[in-house]
């Protein structure tokens, strides 16, 4: 399939506004994340239903995705973007297309780079505005001229890469052969470890580890699936957290 | 007597519920719009301030100290941490009704709070709750329906709009000793341990869902022939191949080894495994 001018300028938008302020400050928790984008990526190119079931396969890459301090281990929004973009237009198995969005997401650590670095400038002309009192001015540093900035740096890769490489993929993929998919197809299914791991590292302690394997094993036995883990381990984290502020007080 | 207290109370300054709102709108788009190494959330903490500035002083060199004030360091978790810009507003109008509070003041309540409230910010919204949530979406959306995205997209909006609305305004309602004890008493210990009993449970559960790997590998010997993963491996713990792996990167994690070079670790053992036929 091939992925016209204008689809790709869409593709590209999409990640812009997950990037961007636009959302009332929540495109960061909705269009950033793979899962939706891919399902707007699937629009765009006219398959909603396999968009989402390449984006919902990406995103478990992500699943305990954190970026914190400043810091971004990788680009969630470009790997679903384009990884979905790609996956539509080859019409890749799911579990290749997170392999092929990895490294897609390590590349987009780039376009953060340079948004954090130059927009440091943008603090500097921000200090000058606020010497004169001029709240304009701060509201031009702030919004501006970074969103300039942050249009150009992320329409123009992300464009480029659905408008040309969506079909060369397809083509690499062909002349590689069987043995290269199945490859994919092994390390896509490990990537998942990769998030859920960096979120544990955040959110697990030494005292909480045993929740972990309950978890786990609740799931493997009696085949739960994860809004009833949830619930469950709400109550019990409920009860825990009541039962230890008795012991405080008594 | 009366006429003065009457001008007394008109030279007060006092902000309307606009103006808080307005503030908490620009940093609820904005906060991260000129994010960057140097300052981090600075430059949107003070254009969130401009409103409330605007409002409680009249001179411009009033509002020039009051931006320069707020165009320092500043990082959060913007949601949870919103509590700071709250509180923040509070202090600013009593400074600009006399109150004796310096620069600094301002300055080392920001810093002193935006540290603890990054932490526990990041662990509840990034850590347990959008995993929670995105899991739930992505079990619908992995069978191709499109509810997944739309739901979840939905279910967080309205969850994060609505903590960082809420933490906004009990920072201006509570003021400092109200937001000090928020840090230093039980509830924010409470909040974290139930995040991370649940968080917690829920990875295990990620885990079990979504990690996939399994081994092809058939053990001949003599005419019996044993399917490792279905006749040995499934037998002595279901899931043991996906649960080692998540704890075996958690572990090099821990051990200091960055997340890309464990993800580089990962496309390594790939390749080698999937090569000579072991995954």
């Amino acid at each position: 399939m091939h992925v016209s001018f204008l689809q790709a300028v869409l593709i590209a938008l999409v990640y812009y506004l997950g990037n961007g302020p636009w959302l009332a400050g929540v495109g960061y928790y909705t269009l950033y994340r793979p899962l939706v984008a891919g399902f707007l990526v699937g629009l765009i190119l006219g398959n909603p239903v396999q968009g989402t079931m390449v984006g919902a396969a990406i995103n478990l890459m992500y699943l305990g995705f954190i970026s914190a301090g400043g810091s971004l281990p990788a680009d969630p929004c470009l790997a679903g973007t384009v990884g979905a973009a790609i996956a539509i237009a080859s019409n890749l198995d799911p579990k290749v297309a997170v392999a092929l969005a990895a490294p897609i997401g390590l590349l987009g650590t780039l376009i953060w780079f340079i948004r954090m670095t130059v927009n440091a400038t943008f603090a500097h002309v921000a200090d000058r505005y606020a010497e004169e009192g001029n709240t304009r001015g701060i509201m031009l540093a702030n919004v501006v001229y970074p969103q300039i900035l942050l249009f150009i740096i992320s329409v123009i890769p992300v464009f480029l890469a659905s408008y040309y490489g969506a079909a060369s993929v397809q083509t690499v993929l062909n002349f590689l052969g069987g043995k290269v998919l199945h490859i994919l197809i092994v390390i896509g299914g490990m990537l998942p470890a990769l998030g859920i791991a960096i979120n544990m590292r955040a959110i697990t302690k030494r005292e909480t580890i045993m929740y972990y394997f309950m978890g786990f094993f609740l799931v493997m036995y009696l085949k739960l699936d994860v809004v009833s883990i949830a619930i469950f381990g709400a109550i019990i984290a409920y009860a825990v957290v009541i039962s230890s502020r008795k012991e405080r007080t008594t | 007597m009366r006429e003065e207290m009457r001008s007394d109370e008109s030279k007060k300054k006092k902000l309307s519920r606009g103006d808080v709102v307005k503030s908490f709108l620009i940093w609820l788009f904005f906060s991260h719009s000129c994010y960057n190494y140097e300052r981090l959330q600075g430059v949107g903490f003070a254009h969130a301030m401009v409103p409330i500035l605007t409002k409680l002083y009249d001179t411009k060199e009033d509002i020039s100290a009051g931006l320069k004030r707020h165009l320092t360091f500043f990082n959060t978790e913007p949601n949870v941490g919103a509590v700071v810009h709250g509180l923040t507003i509070a202090m600013e109008e009593e400074k600009a009704n006399g109150a004796p509070i310096s620069d600094e003041a301002i300055n080392a309540t920001k810093t002193g709070l935006m540290g603890p409230f990054a932490g526990i910010g990041d662990t509840i919204t990034q850590g347990t709750i959008t995993p929670i949530l995105l899991a739930f979406g992505i079990s619908l959306g992995q069978t191709g329906n499109v509810l997944g995205p739309i739901l979840y997209a939905i279910l967080i909006s309205v969850v994060i709009i609505g903590i960082a609305y809420g933490m906004w305004m009990t920072g201006y309602s509570q003021g400092r000793k109200g937001v000090e004890s928020l840090v230093s008493g039980n509830l924010i210990s409470t909040m974290v341990t139930f995040a991370g009993i649940l968080g917690s449970a829920v990875m295990g559960a990620l885990t079990a869902q979504f990690v996939s790997v399994s081994t092809p590998v058939v053990i001949t010997v003599g005419v019996t022939s044993l399917k490792l993963q279905t006749d040995i491996l499934d037998k002595i713990l279901p899931g043991i191949l996906p649960l080692s792996l998540t704890l075996l990167v958690w572990w090099l994690l821990s051990r200091k080894h960055s997340a890309m070079a464990v993800m580089g670790y990962i496309v390594l053992a790939g390749i080698i495994l999937g090569l000579i036929g072991f995954l």
